[in-house]
């Protein structure tokens, strides 16, 4: 019997009206600086592959979302201040951003409810958590908060989430292999360090396994759970992107771990300080033919308006991108084909989120890519090291790719690793920002925005978390029906804006907002007026 | 020297005549070196299909084993070259090397070499859609691949492979319509093609049709227990059925195909594990 392939999909033009025109505003706003990731031709060991995120986070709480990227060994991971006007300002050694090395993933939180985010950042090696001085400086307090590692650990996703609502952050940091340069074989040293038939470098199918970790926010430390809550328990993952959510609608934080050549993660929250990954049985860890993919970013969203949260993740090339749709009580189909995903298999793919450019309703959806090996060059085949990356269009829950006529930064071509989105100039469009490898970031922003109306959510929690991290937002604006949360972490090892952001078309006013807290609380804000920025205090 | 060189070339000497050695392995692997590097192929075949018997995991019985393929496969296609230079069967020759060399551009142009010499050959179309498909991601490989398999089917109304490729790319551009006929004629033509069993069953179960489904899968996984595609898509089609243990039940099954092999590389690898 001939053996049946994999076949591969074409992209169809959108037949919207509004045409966005991308345009890459970094030079503009002052982000020149490159970010240095391992080699730019070769690349001899897999930690110079992984890359890194990027965060838009307001630290001095002033309105305007700032910008943190993260780099490799050759340049320290850079804060740049929000100047306004659209400008950003490098403050990284004011406000003590001076390590070198080779950091990976980043998420926000307010981890001690001071009122200030707090930032943790992943390494290879010994990850950092910063606590945010009443928005003056970081103190990295990594060691007073007992997050020293006991041996070099390859961190790379990251996310606060209070899995226990006891209105403290606690803290998930996947994990990705076991790597150190004196042991690990060189390319093409086995058949795990090729590709195509030249030697790469190797991984991770041949590297060991690693655990991810949970720890628990006692207040005054962390301390390592993983053990006891179950989330050491999978055995056989190389983790990257996480992504927090309540999967099941249960009022719990659920995990979802992107795998790489294995099957993703779910965590789900048992509500006893227990999770159990039931990412199989509940149809989220492999793709619809039963394989595991080489998970990398992940993202989530309503993306039907049916009230439920389902999962989008990129994987490698030759595969297809894998949209779950959650069809109830935290069961997934995989949709990707007939959404209109699956249409570019040419491209590794690494952060991804929903956002509505458009403000339309609907959420679209951005992907980033860039192969994980530089070396693919030399083949001269149709799969490139620096590659474009992709927008979909959602038209209703089917998705069309419209990356061609979007404008020219979306044909750049870089090798992308993290993204992540904010309206960092407050005029009610998302912006979305890119961690290239050995490159400037790019800082995606449209020339000509939707003259669609839209609303930006601030919470704030009381007894919840200060942040808010894992509270939900149904908004109800006409006919229109959308809900999200709050999440730290997501997308490639990044972290967007915790502000939400909804498009409401041509409503000028949302009929009802319903919060739902960590805590458990409801609350309902009614008759609110378009195009603003909103701050929501968590009741007593 | 080796004692298995040093066998060997008291083999040669022996005109490859069975040798005085009492250990059966030894005399085996001398005899069928012997005759091998002689060209006699026919006669080292039936020697070495013997040792791979007797000693299945045998390095050395494995290697001689590998030699005897390669030279026998070299000689034949040497002989075909010098003999039938100009028949279609080089071309596609040259075409399946290059295909397992990764290079689908040749192959795809060294296909159609082939078709061109003789446009009504068996699987030539097959092959070539399915080298177009490998060569480009590029949406124009969709339609000229459908094409391919479309002239297979011409030619072979009863391949039920071609019907599967057909309706995997009208699935890929979005004609689910057009794509169910061509994966049901696939099953229909080739009843134990697991790809099309699962493929109708996935469409029963977009039907909630799940009795169905069930039924197809059930036997997609008896006619290759190993396929975890059919468990993995049996164990979603007893979750929606309502199905909870036997949904378990593949669970645990795909849990084990799904286990990395056991052998000397993953020894290896847990020790490189361990050392952190």
């Amino acid at each position: 019997m001939k053996r049946a392939l994999a076949l591969f999909c074409i992209g169809l033009a959108s037949a919207q009206d509004f045409h966005p025109h991308f345009y890459n505003a970094a030079k503009e706003a002052g982000l020149t600086a490159p970010i240095p990731n391992g080699g730019n031709t070769s690349k001899e060991f897999i930690i110079e592959t992984t890359g890194s995120g990027v965060a838009f986070i307001d630290y001095d709480n002033d309105g305007l979302a700032d910008i943190f990227i993260a780099s490799g060994p050759g340049s320290p991971s850079r804060m740049y201040h929000n100047e306004g006007n659209g400008k950003f300002r490098d403050v990284s050694a004011a406000l003590g951003f001076t390590r070198e090395g080779w950091a990976q993933g980043v998420c926000a939180g307010d981890f001690d409810n001071d009122g200030y985010t707090d930032l943790f950042v992943t390494y290879w090696g010994q990850n950092a958590l910063y606590r945010n001085v009443g928005g003056k400086r970081f103190e990295d307090v990594t060691a007073k908060m007992h997050l020293t590692q006991d041996r070099t650990r390859y961190n790379t996703g990251c996310a606060f989430i209070d899995y226990d609502n006891d209105g403290k952050l606690d803290l998930f940091v996947a994990n990705y292999l076991k790597f150190d340069f004196n042991s690990t074989p060189k390319p093409g040293a086995n058949p795990y360090c090729f590709y195509r038939g030249i030697a790469v470098n190797c991984g991770p199918r041949g590297l060991p396994f690693d655990r991810n970790i949970l720890y628990h926010n006692e207040g005054s430390a962390f301390r390592d759970v993983s053990d006891a809550s179950g989330i050491s328990q999978p055995d056989g993952t190389y983790s990257l992107g996480v992504l927090t959510g309540d999967f099941n609608n249960d009022g719990l934080t659920d995990i979802y771990v992107a795998g790489d050549q294995t099957p993703s993660i779910l965590y789900l929250n048992q509500g006893n300080g227990k999770f159990i990954d039931e990412a199989l049985i509940r149809g989220v860890a492999l793709d619809d033919n039963g394989k595991a993919m080489s998970g990398m970013g992940v993202t989530a969203a309503d993306y039907l308006h049916d009230g439920l949260t389902s999962i989008f993740r990129t994987n490698f090339s030759d595969e297809l991108e894998t949209l779950y749709r959650n069809i109830g009580k935290g069961e997934f189909r995989d949709v990707t084909t007939e959404a209109g995903l699956g249409k570019n298999t040419r491209y590794v793919g690494w952060g991804c989120g929903f956002f509505d450019f458009d403000n339309d309703g609907w959420p679209d959806l951005l992907l980033v890519n860039g192969h994980a090996f530089p070396e693919v060059d030399k083949l001269k085949i149709d799969i490139h090291y620096r590659e474009r990356a992709i927008l979909y269009r959602n038209d209703h829950g089917k998705f069309t790719d419209i990356s061609e006529s979007a404008g020219p930064a979306i044909l750049e071509t870089h090798s992308s690793r993290g993204l992540a989105f904010a309206d960092y100039d407050n005029d009610g469009t998302l912006k979305a920002l890119i961690n290239n490898q050995n490159e400037p970031p790019s800082l995606l922003r449209q020339s000509k925005p939707s003259a669609n109306h839209w609303l930006e959510i601030k919470l704030e929690g009381v007894t919840s978390n200060r942040s808010a991290i894992g509270a939900r937002v149904k908004l109800t604006s006409g006919n229109l029906v959308q809900t999200d949360e709050v999440r730290s972490g997501g997308s490639y090892l990044s972290q967007s804006d915790l502000r939400l952001h909804f498009g409401l078309g041509s409503s000028t006013k949302i009929d009802m907002l319903e919060i739902t807290w960590p805590a458990g609380n409801k609350q309902t804000e009614t008759n609110i007026t378009a195009d603003k920025l909103l701050t929501i205090r968590e009741h007593q | 020297m080796p004692v298995i060189n040093i066998i060997f070339v008291l083999a040669l000497y022996a005109q490859c005549e069975p040798t005085p050695v009492g250990d059966k392995r030894l005399a085996g692997l001398a005899q069928a070196q012997c005759l091998i590097a002689a060209k006699r192929f026919a006669e080292a075949g039936p020697i070495v299909a013997q040792l791979e018997k007797d000693f299945p995991s045998d390095p050395d019985v494995l290697y001689v084993s590998a030699g005897y393929h390669m030279k026998a496969w070299n000689d034949v296609i040497y002989r075909m070259y010098q003999n039938a230079p100009a028949s279609y069967r080089v071309d596609q020759l040259s075409a399946e090397v290059f295909e397992t060399q990764g290079k689908y551009t040749e192959a795809v142009a060294e296909y159609r070499k082939a078709i061109a010499k003789n446009p009504l050959a068996i699987d030539l179309h097959y092959r070539l859609g399915r080298a177009i498909l490998q060569q480009s991601h590029d949406p124009a490989a969709l339609e000229q691949a459908r094409k391919e398999f479309e002239a297979e089917l011409k030619l072979n109304p009863a391949d039920a492979v071609a019907e599967y490729q057909v309706a995997q790319i009208l699935t890929a551009e979005q004609n689910k319509a057009e794509a169910q006929k061509h994966f049901e004629r696939a099953a229909e033509l080739s009843p134990d093609f697991p790809e099309a069993l699962i493929a109708v069953a996935k469409l029963r179960s977009d039907d909630k049709r799940y009795p169905d489904a069930i039924a197809l899968l059930e036997r997609a996984t008896k006619v290759q227990p190993r396929n975890e595609t059919a468990h993995y898509n049996l164990m979603l089609a007893y979750r929606a059925a309502g199905r909870t243990a036997d949904a378990q039940r593949e669970k645990t099954e795909l849990d084990k195909l799904q286990k990395p092999p056991e052998g000397e590389f993953s020894n290896f690898l847990k020790k490189l594990g361990d050392k952190n």
